[in-house]
């Protein structure tokens, strides 16, 4: 079995009296699409900035790609930041030639590499334009385009499709992923639709720890397996209750006329609704469990764990 | 090719690019020449000046003061580059970033030394330069005062643009510490006539070696009355190190999160 591309071994970094990371250990084989999903402050940026040498930890052992982490170390890595990096008046080709030239790519090979990632991520007619006349999702594509052109082994994504709409998201991921040879790829991200669709792994972060990791499958597994949404015209506290003690019955809450119920099974349970509450239940959708379920029943979880 | 010359490189195009910003820079200064030297050439008698022509006189000045202008809009490169994110892309690549600061900065001194020799060149056919060394020697004097000028003064941006916050801030403090020093330079009038303290403050001033050198490249007839090329050099020399090295100390301090 390959080494891992990042092996982190009781991490710690603190930021004066906050801790950033917790003794945080962590392993993504190579060739993964490695999903570190945790809320805004929960130390997804910070594990990034080790990697990527920008900072250094404050304990515990970090190896990337098999070498202590160090500046020449990112010429094997590439990087996209949660905000556009290109200067708006540079055209679009010039960035990329500028760029290429810091991570050493020769021009010769620049020549066919750049027009080569801009068709590949739908930005080929673009080339000779000011990149500031790019639309917000373009920007992003030229992002990672540009972020692909020394070939790194390890591509470091720090909330890469934020503030892009559903459609672009997946030309950005389509286009990244089909390129070969593959980049171990390690994605920051809040949204938990885009790291179920793309990650084959994920660690989910909170308060500098890793409270859960595995496949997206694995993490989903071990939950109550669907997720009732449920139109409900005032709903008692009483029968909240009762839903929540039958057998099967995970979380129930409510909110603004929708109950949403995760349960095993949906089929045993609707019947018993509509006895509990006849003529107040005017409609019910089923979804099977999300990352999303997963991610808030295993944060949820550690949440309510008393601290010992 | 090296970190510093590709960044070097691109900030000159982006100069070049900004056309409004390459004249405005050359254009000042050239139409300060002629209106204030003209004007003050015709109304005032400058008995006191060496060849009597005010317009002459005030060729070094102008030659400094673009020099200055030059260095306090080249820092607007270093906020743009942090503004748009391109100063964390470059702390992302292999290269050590003391030589990112370095292609940076020999961009400004690049920019600096050629808007400030067009400023000569252009002014030096309608003006009585003396030209005491030869028209050559007198050109490679000048330019070595204008080339240690620009380093020491793009050093000196750079050393505060990475210490100060905003480019409003940036360019406050550089419009309050270099016009005082621009006006008790020589660059206007001779210091040889103000109050003992003013003159102590112009022999103070780093400015005043670099109008000396170039007065003495162009304009004087002889060295009577100036401080002399080896003080000047040395000076400006001096300078021109220190204040680059301070510069180049300190790295920029970019978090991931980019603030």
């Amino acid at each position: 079995m390959p080494d891992p591309a990042i092996r982190a071994s009781n991490v710690t970094r603190r930021y004066g009296n906050r801790l950033a990371l917790d003794r945080l250990s962590l392993e993504v084989p190579q060739g993964a699409v490695f999903g570190l999903l945790g809320p805004n402050g929960s130390g997804k940026s910070t594990f990034i900035a080790l990697v990527a040498a920008a900072e250094a930890p404050d304990s515990g052992e970090l190896e990337v790609l098999g070498e202590r982490p160090a500046r020449p170390l990112l010429q094997r890595i590439g990087t996209v930041f949660q905000e556009n990096t290109a200067d708006p008046l540079m055209r679009v080709s010039e960035y990329l030639r500028f760029s290429g030239a810091l991570f050493k790519v020769p021009r010769s090979h620049l020549q066919t590499r750049i027009p080569e990632l801009l068709s590949r991520f739908g930005l080929g007619d673009r080339a000779a334009d000011p990149v500031g006349q790019l639309s917000g999702g373009m920007r992003r594509r030229l992002e990672v385009a540009r972020s692909l052109l020394h070939e790194p082994a390890l591509l470091l994504l720090d909330e890469p499709t934020t503030g892009v709409d559903a459609e672009e998201r997946s030309v950005l991921w389509r286009a990244l992923l089909e390129g070969a040879p593959r980049p171990t790829v390690l994605l920051a991200t809040n949204d938990l639709v885009e790291a179920d669709a793309v990650c084959t792994r994920v660690a989910f972060l909170q308060a500098g720890r890793i409270v859960a990791e595995g496949t997206p499958a694995q993490l989903k597994a071990g939950l109550r397996r669907e997720s009732i949404r449920i139109g409900w015209t005032a709903p008692e506290p009483a029968q909240l209750a009762q839903v929540a003690s039958w057998h099967g019955v995970g979380d129930v809450a409510a909110d603004d006329g929708t109950v949403v119920v995760t349960a095993d099974d949906a089929s045993t349970l609707i019947p018993r609704l509509f006895e509990l509450a006849p003529g107040a239940i005017h409609s019910v959708a089923i979804t099977p469990a999300s990352l999303e379920d997963a991610y808030f029943q295993h944060v949820r979880r550690r949440s309510e764990t008393p601290a010992k | 090719m090296s970190a510093a010359i590709i960044l070097a490189r691109r900030d000159l195009l982006a100069v070049v690019r900004s056309r409004s910003q390459l004249y405005s820079s050359m254009l000042t200064p050239l139409l300060f020449l002629v209106f204030l030297g003209n004007g003050v050439s015709k109304g005032l008698e400058p008995s006191n000046l060496p060849a009597g022509n005010f317009t002459a006189y005030l060729v070094a000045g102008t030659v400094v003061m673009t020099s200055v202008f030059s260095s306090t809009f080249s820092s607007a490169s270093y906020y743009r580059d942090r503004d748009s994110g391109l100063l964390r892309l470059l702390l992302s690549t292999p290269h050590a970033p003391r030589n990112l600061l370095l292609g940076k900065s020999l961009a400004a001194l690049a920019i600096g030394t050629l808007q400030a020799l067009i400023v000569l060149l252009v002014a030096a056919p309608f003006v009585d330069f003396e030209w005491q060394y030869g028209t050559l020697a007198g050109l490679g004097i000048a330019l070595a005062a204008v080339v240690l000028t620009n380093l020491m003064l793009t050093g000196l941006a750079q050393a505060l643009a990475s210490r100060i916050q905003t480019m409003q801030g940036f360019h406050l403090l550089m419009n309050l510490a270099l016009f005082p020093l621009l006006f008790f330079s020589g660059a206007f009038f001779p210091v040889d006539d103000l109050p003992a303290w003013l003159q102590a403050l112009a022999y103070a001033n780093p400015l005043t070696y670099a109008v000396d050198g170039l007065e003495l490249a162009t304009y004087a007839a002889n060295g009577d009355g100036f401080m002399g090329l080896g003080i000047d050099f040395v000076v400006l020399g001096a300078l021109a190190a220190g204040v680059y090295a301070v510069g180049l100390a300190r790295v920029p301090k970019v978090t991931w999160s980019g603030e």
